[in-house]
């Protein structure tokens, strides 16, 4: 996204820390801010799709997303303090994630005029929620493999098969889907990307229980789900290439600034309960000085490598390894240590964790790509 | 804490670009990418008249407080220490910076620098004929005085280090960017490793294929690689946060021990061997860890 590119001095990103963190304060909702584990769902879900409009209201919304689509036309910098600084607030995490940090990247890079123009003004303005199809039970790690099948019908296609791990599916209005449609054409050149209405007839969600007991994700059932031609990203056969573009986008510095935030405050934690204790000096040292690496990392990828593809593919990939695997180790330390008023806190977040290092990409897979395509192993 | 990335730099001034661009040239010309080891016992392949004829030794030399800043000096030392060419440009570097006699003296100066656990101070670089320990940097009296006899330090092969009761006063400034700036050339040397190992994988066939294609092989390279980002941001951390100095610099020197680890692993029997030259770099790490650790107990 070249225009999300665009560099603002120092000088302008500080105003414009100042500027959000003040609208920050404001904004993020005290029932949010004191209350939300006594929420109930449905309360916490108004919240947080009310958040995805406030961030519209306040121009907020799509901060490297170019003016024209309805963004704030900045960059990667601001995304980053942003995310921190929201995260410090305690805002809510809205709904619209998956669709801001990929179908607009995606749509703006591949999408027809028409896409851009029904797609992007609603997401912009947090009306509308977007989910992924890309996972599949028999397509993970292994994402080429995947076997939902887009049938050729007049004016479109016939979708059907199952999608997995499908993170904000019970709030979705839409879902953008990675799906075969021509079974005979060589990996890589079978699958087709579409965009389809989350609510029509066919399509079947259940829930999927994780082992922390909390349910993020969803199972998605397509059956003979109607998709139109004009729905189609980019050509019949080039799904993976449209997906690939996605993929390696900048979204690696965004995500680390939320966890970045999480781990932070996990970290004080410790330091403010067992921080005391002598025994535990040398590893709770190692754990903080690992978490402002963290930062002073992201620091680094803000400062030289935005725009440059290449650099950026790397330093996603250390990022991801870098804080999923603090996470865990911080996890695992508070469940070890922690005093007995914290233990619920710490059994939760360590299950949690366990999934850090398994989605956007194992961290298998995160080696494979540092080991192959950065530093240059064969095959 | 309370600072996001818009309170914080990362890049050194053009300065130090400036200086890690001619230092990364003047080691392509002096040691035409001949291996570390063809040189790590000898003669350095680049003399010190050269690296003095370039200004490099006086660098860090400060005019009413300006010139180059300490993350300027961490991107020459980081660049300097990936040739791992044993001249004694950091230390003479650093004492130049912070003493006015070491300042006017044309040749190369060291520093005796303090060791774990009461053992004698090093004095990298004792060996070397016509270099001079400076007495004080910073604090105590600003003088050259001759480096006494001593005893080798046995890790201080290519770097021709001794042990000898002598000592260097240093201000608590000068003791955290000394351990900044050596932590800085350590993670040059730990690069240089990565990098020549990368090389040895790709070309070294077992079952009838490169080594580097073994996924086992390949992902311990990929956790040395993610080493070596980190041991470049916790000197840069270090460099731009005085109180995280000996936190930043022990973490990556901690990082750089790793990477030498994984490289003579990976290198297997040639690179348990002397010749093959590994341990040349390893062993500097390892007094850089030792160095900086009592450098923290005497000033953090």
């Amino acid at each position: 996204m070249t225009a999300s590119v665009v560099r603002v001095p120092d000088l302008d990103l500080e105003s414009f820390a100042a500027r959000a963190e003040k609208w920050l304060t404001e904004s993020v909702p005290a029932r949010w801010r004191e209350s939300r584990g006594r929420l109930s769902n449905e309360e916490s879900d108004e919240l947080r799709r009310d958040w995805d409009r406030k961030l519209w209201q306040g121009g907020y919304s799509g901060l490297s997303i170019p003016a024209e689509y309805g963004g704030c036309a900045l960059g990667l910098a601001e995304e980053v303090v942003f995310h921190v600084l929201a995260g410090k607030a305690q805002a809510p995490d809205g709904f619209t994630r998956v669709g801001k940090t990929l179908v607009a990247p995606m749509l703006i890079k591949s999408g027809t005029a028409e896409q851009k123009a029904k797609y992007l003004p609603p997401l912009m303005r947090g009306d509308e929620v977007w989910c992924q199809g890309f996972s599949e039970p028999e397509a993970g790690s292994d994402l080429a493999n995947i076997q939902t099948r887009a049938r050729r019908v007049e004016g479109g296609y016939l979708l059907s098969g199952r999608k997995t791990w499908t993170s904000f599916a019970q709030h979705a209005d839409w879902c953008f889907v990675l799906a075969q449609t021509q079974p005979d054409a060589p990996r890589y050149r079978n699958l087709s990307m579409f965009l389809v209405g989350m609510h029509q007839p066919g399509i079947t969600l259940s829930d999927i229980k994780q082992i922390s007991g909390a349910v993020h994700f969803a199972e998605t059932r397509f059956e003979d789900v109607f998709v139109a031609d004009s729905d189609r990203v980019g050509e019949d056969g080039e799904g993976w290439k449209v997906a690939m573009r996605v993929l390696g986008d900048e979204r690696g510095g965004v995500e680390t600034a939320s966890r970045y935030v999480e781990i932070r405050s996990d970290v004080d934690l410790l330091i403010r309960t067992v921080g005391d204790r002598p025994a535990l000096t040398a590893r709770l040292r190692e754990l903080d000085v690992r978490a402002e690496l963290l930062r002073w990392q992201l620091a680094k990828v803000v400062d030289r490598e935005v725009g440059d593809p290449e650099r950026l593919l790397r330093s996603a990939s250390v990022l991801k390894v870098m804080w999923s695997e603090l996470w865990q180790d911080v996890t695992r330390f508070g469940l070890e240590v922690s005093p007995a008023a914290d233990r619920d806190h710490w059994q939760y977040q360590y299950l949690e964790a366990r999934a850090a290092s398994i989605y956007s990409g194992t961290n298998e897979i995160q080696r494979n790509i540092l080991s192959e395509r950065v530093l240059g192993l064969p095959r | 804490m309370n600072e996001t990335v818009h309170t914080m730099s990362t890049q050194p001034s053009e300065l130090g670009d400036a200086a890690a661009e001619g230092v990364g040239e003047l080691l392509r010309r002096g040691t035409k990418g001949a291996p570390i080891a063809t040189y790590a016992e000898g003669e350095p392949p680049i003399s010190w008249q050269t690296i003095s004829d370039g200004g490099w030794d006086v660098f860090g030399v400060l005019d009413d407080g300006e010139g180059a800043s300490l993350r300027d000096l961490v991107e020459l030392a980081r660049a300097w220490g990936h040739g791992c060419v044993q001249q004694p440009l950091v230390t003479t570097l650093l004492a130049k910076r912070h003493s006015a006699a070491a300042a006017a003296h044309a040749g190369p100066v060291t520093i005796a620098l303090p060791l774990p656990g009461g053992a004698a101070p090093y004095v990298p670089f004792g060996q070397v004929p016509g270099v001079v320990l400076a007495t004080g940097l910073g604090r105590g009296s600003d003088e050259l005085v001759p480096v006494p006899e001593g005893t080798p330090e046995t890790l201080a092969i290519s770097s021709r280090g001794i042990q000898a009761d002598v000592h260097t006063e240093l201000a608590a400034v000068v003791a955290r960017e000394i351990a900044v700036t050596l932590a800085a050339a350590a993670t040059g040397m730990a690069e240089r490793l990565l990098a020549d190992t990368l090389a040895f994988v790709k070309e070294r066939e077992q079952f009838g294929k490169p080594i580097g294609s073994f996924q086992a092989v390949k992902h311990q390279l990929a956790d040395a690689a993610i080493d070596a980002e980190l041991a470049e941001t916790a000197v840069i951390w270090g460099a731009e946060r005085p109180d995280e100095a000996f936190r930043g610099a022990l973490f990556a020197v901690d990082r750089c021990i790793d990477i030498a680890e994984t490289a003579i692993q990976a290198q297997g029997g040639l690179g348990f061997t002397w010749e093959v030259g590994l341990h040349f770099p390893l062993r500097q790490m390892i007094l850089t860890r030792d160095v900086v650790n009592a450098l923290e107990v005497e000033h953090a």
